[in-house]
């Protein structure tokens, strides 16, 4: 156990040990908290409105557990699906393992130690789902101190069942996947196939979803107290004790619960180190050696091509960033999850004709300054020109000692990044004109709006990775880890333009689609004239040389 | 030709790591270049390549000046990195196309050497394997033919026999004579003090950022007035610092 507290340290400090070491971030982050501050009060106020709400209605019918219920069912939900994200990068993404390996350690014990990262992040999602509600019903409840007690038992066992059940699927997947030759393909078909599993378990969930039978069910279970919740985590023990824990911790039917939640945590917890021991290593290990196939004359004439600088630079960039699995996912894989499974869900419900009205008010110039920010938004959080810099790593002097114009590499780091952005406003087109069917003016005001924004997004990003890149890193992992990079480059562009887009809102004199639209252009002209103008100072100070 | 003229380098709130230092390497001499670990070795070949920005002092390649002309400068050289870890998710002809894309060689050109040069190096079976799958040698052999794809007039080499196999190792040293014997510069610098005998024209010796020496083997003989081998000078020469 010694040994094994000694991994998770040493993997824990590799992995946060720089964070807010840097002024200039933690001036940064300190900004970025106080931009979110309002929200977080906008948060919790209508959780508490909707909470009291709810509460009201099913406390003198006997079924106030529901709601616990529901909050548990639900954080197990969500962080089952950050488990998965989470686990695959630091199981099997992260490199690192490749230097523990040689050394005298069991299995389990490496699982273990590459658990603590994911496990802090996962404590952390679990703290912005469960702990407001949980006081929150507290107070609305008058719960007694034994109530908060027993919440944060449940708290803490939160994250353990959602996580090995994960671990364990993507342990069993990773053992056969990675029989294949190419250790990088198996990663990213792993990657990509748990992204489509989420997608499709909540297809199947849709679909499996009838109204008419629900409304029957629950009339049923309403008759009785709590059946409600048991009717709703049947299917889900660890939810129904969790609930019975918090809801009667003070009668013995609690205590059961909470010693059999105990039991149930403890299970999954031997489960996982089985899995773990058996499956882990050889999902790890791979076969990297070259294959000295035959390579022939005519193959090497055929695959000899000329290029230009910039294209042969672009292609370089996209071979990379689609060969790396850590960068696949970071920089093209999660952009694209959200607006999937936004596609997808919408597309179910405009089959079953629910979608009617979601987006009759976005006309005229509120409607495109709706979709302008959304834009913003959604290529604001592609990690590709953030990550510009910093994924050359130690490669970055090639681009020194090569005779290449500086300004010519950002350029073409820009527009990589602005060639997977098209990928999203792609998905972005395939929603407005087929599922929403946005009216033509709009859309075709938007588009060329859209690109431009993509643009001075990249730039942007770029921009703020030239400034402070993380080049000394060993796994790949560590450019998308503990930097606040991405979330400042966010705050920035709304920060900005989401003050402009109010103003405009607001304005009376700017009136209609066209106006607005002009005004919209000239400003996200200016925004890119002005990263240019930014990164050309900067190249003359050579920051290119001092990084 | 390389001209290094009051060179001087200095990281933020250390002592000079290179002091006014001055160097002419001639056209057609293999130059070694050497010094104990942390002597400005790899400082001096950075700034030379313009990895790294000079703070005093000026480096002209053929008359480039390398921060006036850096384009003009760095497409006259070929730089073999001490860490051949590059670009490892490119296969090896991709890497070559991309190479010979930044120094405009010709297809025809780029093929006839792509073939001559992995041919020589026992490598042009793996060319459709990513880089990455390469052992440490075969790395280093696909940077060494990437910089030669353009011919380059000057030669700048760090440590560019660490995990060569014999073969291929007796290959560069030819490569290197060959380059030389049409006129060009080859500058390199090692630990491997019997390579540096056997196959310079010339030495330079740096210490704490200074040269200590520059000139011929039979110079150093006639200076030091000694029948020492190089490696009793270098250790002479370094320990006396």
């Amino acid at each position: 156990m010694n040994k094994t507290w000694k991994l998770i340290r040493i993997m824990l400090k590799m992995q946060y040990s720089r964070v807010g070491k840097k002024n200039s971030e933690t001036a940064l982050l300190v900004i970025a908290l106080l931009f979110l501050l309002p929200m977080a009060f906008v948060y919790i106020s209508v959780v508490r409105n909707a909470l009291t709400a709810f509460y009201n209605v099913l406390e003198p019918l006997g079924q106030e557990s529901l709601i616990i219920g529901i909050l548990l069912l639900t954080s197990h939900i969500i962080l089952l699906f950050v488990s998965f994200i989470t686990i695959l990068s630091a199981f099997y993404f992260a490199e690192d393992i490749d230097s523990f390996i040689p050394f005298p350690l069991q299995p389990y014990q490496l699982i273990l130690a590459k658990s603590a990262g994911p496990m802090i992040y996962l404590y952390g999602t679990a703290a912005l789902f469960y702990l407001p509600v949980l006081f929150i019903y507290g107070g609305v409840s008058s719960a007694s101190i034994l109530f908060y007690i027993a919440g944060m038992m449940i708290f803490l066992l939160l994250p353990i069942i959602p996580f090995t059940i994960a671990g364990i699927l993507l342990m069993f997947i990773m053992r056969f996947v990675n029989i294949a030759k190419n250790k990088d393909r198996s990663k990213v078909i792993a990657g990509i196939s748990s992204f489509a599993l989420i997608i499709l378990l909540n297809v199947f969930i849709r679909l499996n979803t009838d109204v008419d039978v629900i409304m029957q069910d629950a009339a049923i279970f309403i008759r009785e107290q709590d059946g409600l919740l048991r009717w709703i985590t049947a299917f889900y023990p660890p939810a129904y004790f969790g609930t019975m824990t918090l809801t009667a911790i003070t009668i013995w039917n609690g205590i059961l619960s909470f010693f059999a939640s105990i039991a149930l945590h403890a299970g999954a917890i031997i489960l996982f180190i089985w899995a773990g021991q058996l499956l882990y290593i050889k999902g790890v290990l791979g076969m990297g050696t070259a294959n000295k196939s035959n390579f022939s004359d005519a193959r090497l004439s055929k695959k000899t091509k000329v290029s230009p600088v910039w294209l042969s630079y672009i292609k370089k960039e996209l071979r990379i960033i689609f060969r790396t699995p850590t960068f696949l996912t970071q920089c093209v894989v999660s952009s694209l999850f959200a607006p999937i499974f936004l596609i997808i869900i919408l597309f179910m419900d405009s089959s079953s004709g629910n979608i009617g009205g979601l987006l009759d008010g976005v006309t005229g110039k509120h409607g495109l300054l709706i979709l302008f920010l959304g834009s913003l938004l959604i290529v604001g959080t592609n990690a590709t020109s953030i990550s510009g810099i910093s994924r050359e790593g130690k490669s970055w002097h090639a681009n020194l000692f090569l005779p290449l114009n500086p300004k010519q590499v950002l350029l073409s780091k820009i527009a990589t990044a602005w060639i997977i952005n098209l990928f999203t406003i792609l998905l972005a087109v395939i929603l407005f004109v087929f599922i929403i069917k946005l009216e033509w003016t709009l859309f075709l005001i938007w588009l060329p709006l859209a690109l431009l924004a993509s643009w001075f997004s990249s730039a942007l990003g770029m921009y703020l990775d030239l400034l402070q890149p993380k080049l000394n890193w060993t796994d790949e992992q560590e450019v998308f880890k503990s930097r606040m990079i991405g979330l400042i480059g966010i705050i920035i562009q709304l920060g900005i333009f989401g003050i402009i887009v109010l103003l405009l809102w607001n304005l009376n004199i700017i009136n209609g689609i066209y106006m607005t639209a002009a005004i919209l252009y000239v400003l996200i002209i200016i925004g890119i004239g002005v990263m240019h103008s930014l990164m050309h100072h900067k190249i003359k100070q050579k920051q290119h040389q001092l990084i | 030709m390389i001209e290094i003229k009051e060179v001087s380098k200095h990281y933020s709130g250390q002592r000079k790591v290179i002091n006014r230092l001055n160097l002419t390497i001639p056209d057609g001499k293999i130059v070694g270049f050497l010094g104990p670990n942390g002597a400005g070795k790899s400082t001096t070949i950075k700034m030379m390549t313009g990895v790294l920005p000079i703070d005093e002092g000026v480096i002209t390649l053929d008359g480039n000046d390398i921060e006036k002309k850096p384009l003009e400068a760095k497409r006259i050289i070929g730089y073999v990195p001490d860490r051949p870890d590059l670009f490892l998710r490119l296969k090896g002809l991709e890497y070559l196309n991309f190479i010979a894309d930044i120094y405009d060689v010709p297809k025809e050109v780029r093929q006839e050497r792509i073939e001559r040069i992995t041919k020589q190096f026992s490598i042009y079976n793996s060319l459709d394997d990513y880089i990455q799958s390469y052992s440490h040698g075969m790395r280093q052999k696909i940077i060494v033919t990437g910089v030669l794809l353009h011919d380059p007039s000057i030669w700048i080499l760090d440590e560019p026999l660490t995990g060569l196999d014999p073969k291929s190792a007796y290959i560069l040293k030819e490569m290197m004579r060959e380059h030389a014997n049409k006129g060009k510069t080859v500058f390199f610098s090692s630990h491997g003090l019997e390579v540096v005998e056997q196959l310079c024209d010339e030495v330079a010796i740096i210490n704490n950022g200074e040269l200590l020496f520059y000139g011929t083997l039979e110079d150093m003989k006639e200076t030091y007035k000694s029948d020492q081998s190089l490696e009793q000078v270098f250790l002479e020469l370094t320990s006396n610092e």
